[in-house]
């Protein structure tokens, strides 16, 4: 499908700049610009908190720091690894199931679905709010109730116990973003065509086998397509735990996007901070990349 | 084994009025055609006979055994769709295993059976491709060895050849006439081509507006039609119609008149079908001349378009006179035993003892 | 549809729809509940509404004008991204030209890229060209993931209108800018209604940005929020108001923008 080459071939190109020219231009400046800064100061040793360190070149040093001798950043990457396996992995299930609840068995899926969309459409701060609410050590909703059922003792704080906290803000995030994935399953469920699933009705097979013969292999792009939005979006999650703990307690939720924050916006040391947020970027381009290939794939084989 | 529809009713949730009072009866071994124009209800009732359908009202028997609430896995048959339906994720050999695999046949016998059926329809080369890599005719094959793979009783197949080119289309048609002798499995076949129907089918039932019309062998509805409408939708070009009216004896439209002995007086519809007309050199005592409109030449036969007042025909000859052009006047026999009178108001057929062709 | 498994799957999704509204619901009735009502140690669900929080937040605290910059910043950061997205979305959709996917991808790239990773440099460089807590800062800085998913999605928008019509436009005697303005921009007027409603969603909903670009003075409601919570008395009446204003409004958007959401958030790989 190549553009169209009939006459004012030159007139097309110019009009093809013309058009192309701004968005590339502004991202290169809000973009480009700021990544390639970002890399210029993670060889420096700039500072706001310490006097003198202005911007000094300073080589490798920040990397090796990172890499030898800071279990901190470590061990926020675990977390971050932690969450982002958990809520992606949870969602998926139950977001996949809740999309065949609506898919076979609801009728006005419609209005039904616009109110499922609800969590994922707040403003991830006012999500982190309103269970900051609900999880309130004295007065909290959720608090009292899990206590009522004997699920906490008197004492725990969900968002307060370092054993607790990191599955408590996953199982939020799994509130908020399983809609997502039920609305990329349903959308890919009402796109597949009827009549492979007549045809393996005909040849005898029953409903679990439909689904797993038929259905699953060919919603393949979309689950794939599912699993990396979520897995990227995980990854860069910021808002709402910023509001629950802070990271806290402790640096039990103490999340990449955090840890890079707290280095740069809270010790003010923006050279080593620099390079926190460089390898967040890095693992959020390789799995951009291997999104990519997926979104080709899913397109390639809608074209076919 | 005899299959049974009885007073089959289908009333889908918008309103529309699929089937209506349908009822057909045939036995095992045939080659059911299910013919009528778009809206007829030929495919309805083809998905309800599948099961993938529910009538509204009515029942389906299958040899005495009412199947109307069964799922299609129980009713022992098959079904070839019109888009085939192949599972595009699979191979062909996998497309076509799948009814054994979903049976629990063992792995050997499975294979067994795959290669045979496919030998059966000509595919053995294309047992490792992949749906989207194979033309619309192989698709086709590879459906209907699918439907056939695991030996059903019945095998239903809706507008099969509707997607095939012209070419491909008579190709196959012969493919499955073939099939159907050699495997005497029932085939049920819903299409809207009368070609289609009249070449492959050992019995043709037709439809119109939910209803069967007429239910017989090709060759008594080409020569017997139940209705006007039979007699219009079967045969190419459709058969020649004129409104008039008998009185004394004779058939009166316009200035065109045919002697009608022994029929009451009333307003007819006469049919006779293009190929019937006879085209003679000159003016006969039995003769009607009309003016030559238009000839289209469709070797070997030639179609003349002529009329006389309101009347217009279409005339089938195989040999035509020299010095034919437009405006010429042609002479045309009309042979009693070639005629037939339908009712105006409902379009019965009214002529008996028209005899089948020698 | 068996009756017994319409009726469980009937059940299972009302516990599914409660579990999803009822958070929700408890904000907006804590930012109606007095003082003592909302700090009572058994939940209170049945109560007097009362309206005392939001005049007391946003005219006595004076956080009205933060209302007004989430307005102003959202509907910026749309009309330009939509301005500049566009255009460059039809090119992609109808022209070809070497590099064409990695173009495209480079456009991916940028609606990906994580805001933490963006903002510290993005902060330094604002500080230097004296644009740092200014509402243009966060303008700019929301337009670059809304660029992208103008973008992507008007590429797809476009790319579902027929060629045939640009054809005939140009047998009528348009010139190719004449045929872009006056033909298809009305024909994908309805997707870019919904793609400008995601982008302001996005922005309105956005933290991370106008958190760090800003200090004070062009806050978004969204920034409001932290700062109301703090360990020693929050005034959970006041900060429940403030984060219901900041999400009502998204609500009735979703409602209008729900049958295209699909594609945006997937960005044009599933039609919906």
């Amino acid at each position: 499908m190549s553009g169209t080459k009939a006459g004012g071939g030159i007139l097309d190109r110019s009009v093809g700049i013309l058009f192309l020219t701004p968005s590339v231009g502004l991202l290169v400046v809000l973009l480009l610009g700021p990544f390639v800064y970002m890399v210029v100061i993670s060889f420096t040793d700039l500072n706001f908190a310490l006097p003198g360190h202005d911007g000094n070149f300073v080589g490798f040093d920040n990397y090796r720091h990172l890499m030898r001798d800071d279990p901190v950043f470590w061990s926020s990457f675990r977390t971050t690894l932690a969450f982002v396996f958990g809520v992606v992995s949870i969602e998926f299930l139950l977001g996949f199931a809740l999309a065949l609840l609506l898919f076979h068995h609801i009728r006005r899926r419609r209005v039904v679905l616009t109110l499922l969309l609800i969590p994922m459409m707040l403003a991830p701060v006012a999500v982190g709010l309103m269970w900051k609410l609900m999880l309130q050590g004295e007065f909290g909703m959720l608090t009292h109730y899990l206590r009522a059922i004997g699920l906490m003792g008197p004492q725990t704080a969900l968002l307060g116990d370092y054993r607790l906290v990191l599955a408590t803000v996953m199982a939020i995030d799994v509130w908020e973003w399983t809609p997502f994935v039920t609305l990329v399953v349903l959308a890919g469920l009402l796109a597949l065509p009827r009549e492979p699933f007549e045809a393996a009705i005909m040849d005898g097979a029953g409903p679990w086998r439909v689904f797993r013969d038929i259905t699953v292999p060919l919603l393949r792009p979309i689950i794939a397509l599912v699993l990396l939005l979520r897995g990227i979006d995980a990854f860069k999650e910021f808002d709402k735990v910023f509001i629950l703990t802070g990271g806290g307690p402790g640096t039990a939720t103490e999340l990449l996007s955090i840890y890079t924050w707290r280095v740069n916006f809270r010790q003010w040391d923006l050279g080593y901070g620099a390079v926190s947020a460089f390898m967040v970027y890095l693992v959020v381009l390789i799995l951009c990349a291997v999104f990519y290939k997926a979104v080709y794939w899913t397109e390639g084989s809608q074209k076919s | 084994m005899t299959v049974a529809f009885r007073d089959v009713r289908k009333v889908f949730p918008d309103g529309t009025v699929a089937l209506d009072g349908f009822n057909l009866t045939f036995e095992s071994g045939e080659f059911v055609v299910l013919l009528g124009p778009s809206g007829s209800g030929k495919t309805t009732a083809c998905r309800i006979l599948a099961g993938l359908e529910q009538a509204s009202n009515g029942t389906v028997e299958v040899d005495g055994r009412d199947v109307t609430d069964l799922p299609p896995r129980a009713r022992g048959m098959s079904m070839v769709f019109q888009n085939y339906a192949l599972y595009a994720h699979k191979s062909v050999y996998d497309n076509i295993a799948y009814p054994l695999r979903v049976r629990g046949w063992a792995r050997g016998e499975i294979d067994g059976r795959v290669r045979a059926v496919a030998r059966l329809v000509q595919i053995e080369t294309l047992l490792g491709r992949r749906p989207r890599q194979l033309s619309g005719g192989e698709a086709q094959r590879v459906a209907v060895a699918r439907a056939l793979v695991w030996e059903p009783s019945i095998c239903l197949m809706d507008e099969p050849l509707s997607n095939l080119d012209a070419i491909l289309r008579l190709q196959t048609r012969t493919q499955l006439k073939r099939l159907h002798t050699e495997l005497g499995t029932t085939f049920v076949f819903v299409t809207h081509d009368q070609e289609e129907a009249m070449t492959l089918g050992t019995r043709i039932a037709v439809l119109k507006d939910g209803r069967l019309v007429q239910f017989d062998t090709p060759r008594t509805i080409y020569h017997r039609p139940a209705t006007r409408f039979v007699a219009e939708f079967i045969g190419r070009p459709a058969m020649n119609t004129i409104d008039g009216t008998i009185a004394n004896g004779r058939f009166e439209a316009g200035d065109f008149t045919l002697p009608a002995p022994g029929r009451a007086d009333g307003p007819v519809t006469l049919g006779i079908r293009p190929e019937h007309i006879g085209l003679r050199r000159a003016a006969a005592p039995e003769t009607i001349s009309f003016r030559l409109d238009v000839i289209e030449v469709v070797e070997p036969d030639m179609l003349l378009f002529v009329e006389r007042g309101d009347v217009h025909l279409v005339v089938r000859t195989e040999a035509a006179p020299e010095g034919l052009g437009h405006d010429t006047e042609v002479h045309l026999a009309f042979p009693e035993d070639r005629l037939h009178l339908f009712a105006t108001r409902d379009g019965a057929r009214l002529a008996q003892g028209v005899p089948p062709a020698p | 549809m068996s009756r017994p498994w319409r009726m469980v799957a009937l059940a299972v999704l009302i516990m599914v729809l409660v579990v999803a509204l009822t958070p929700y619901l408890w904000l907006i009735m804590t930012s109606l509940k007095t003082r003592l009502d909302a700090l009572a140690d058994n939940p209170v669900w049945l109560f007097t509404p009362t309206f005392e929080h939001y005049p007391k937040i946003f005219i006595d605290k004076g956080y009205l004008p933060l209302v007004m910059n989430s307005l102003v910043v959202a509907t910026a950061s749309t009309a330009i991204s939509l301005a500049v997205g566009v255009p460059a979305a039809y090119v992609f959709a109808r022209h070809d030209f070497p590099g064409k996917e990695d173009l495209f991808f480079f456009f991916l790239t940028t609606r990906m890229a994580p805001p933490i990773s963006v903002v510290v440099p993005m902060f330094l460089m604002f500080t230097y060209v004296g644009l740092i807590d200014t509402r243009l800062s966060v303008i700019l800085a929301h337009s670059t993931f809304n660029l992208s998913l103008v973008v992507w999605m008007m590429r797809g928008f476009f790319a579902d209108i027929p060629r045939e019509i640009d054809e005939a436009a140009q047998m009528d005697g348009h010139t190719r800018a004449g045929m872009f303005l006056c033909v298809l921009l009305p024909l994908a007027a309805p997707g870019m209604a919904a793609t400008a409603v995601l982008c302001f969603i996005l922005s309105w909903n956005e933290f991370l940005y106008a958190f760090i670009l800003v200090a004070f003075e062009g806050r978004t409601l969204t920034v409001g929020i932290p700062g109301l919570v703090t360990p020693h008395g929050t005034l959970w009446g006041q900060v429940a108001a403030v984060a219901v204003v900041a999400t009502l409004p998204i609500i009735v958007f979703t409602f209008l923008v729900q049958r295209h959401l699909v594609r945006g958030l997937t960005f044009g790989a599933v039609k919906g």
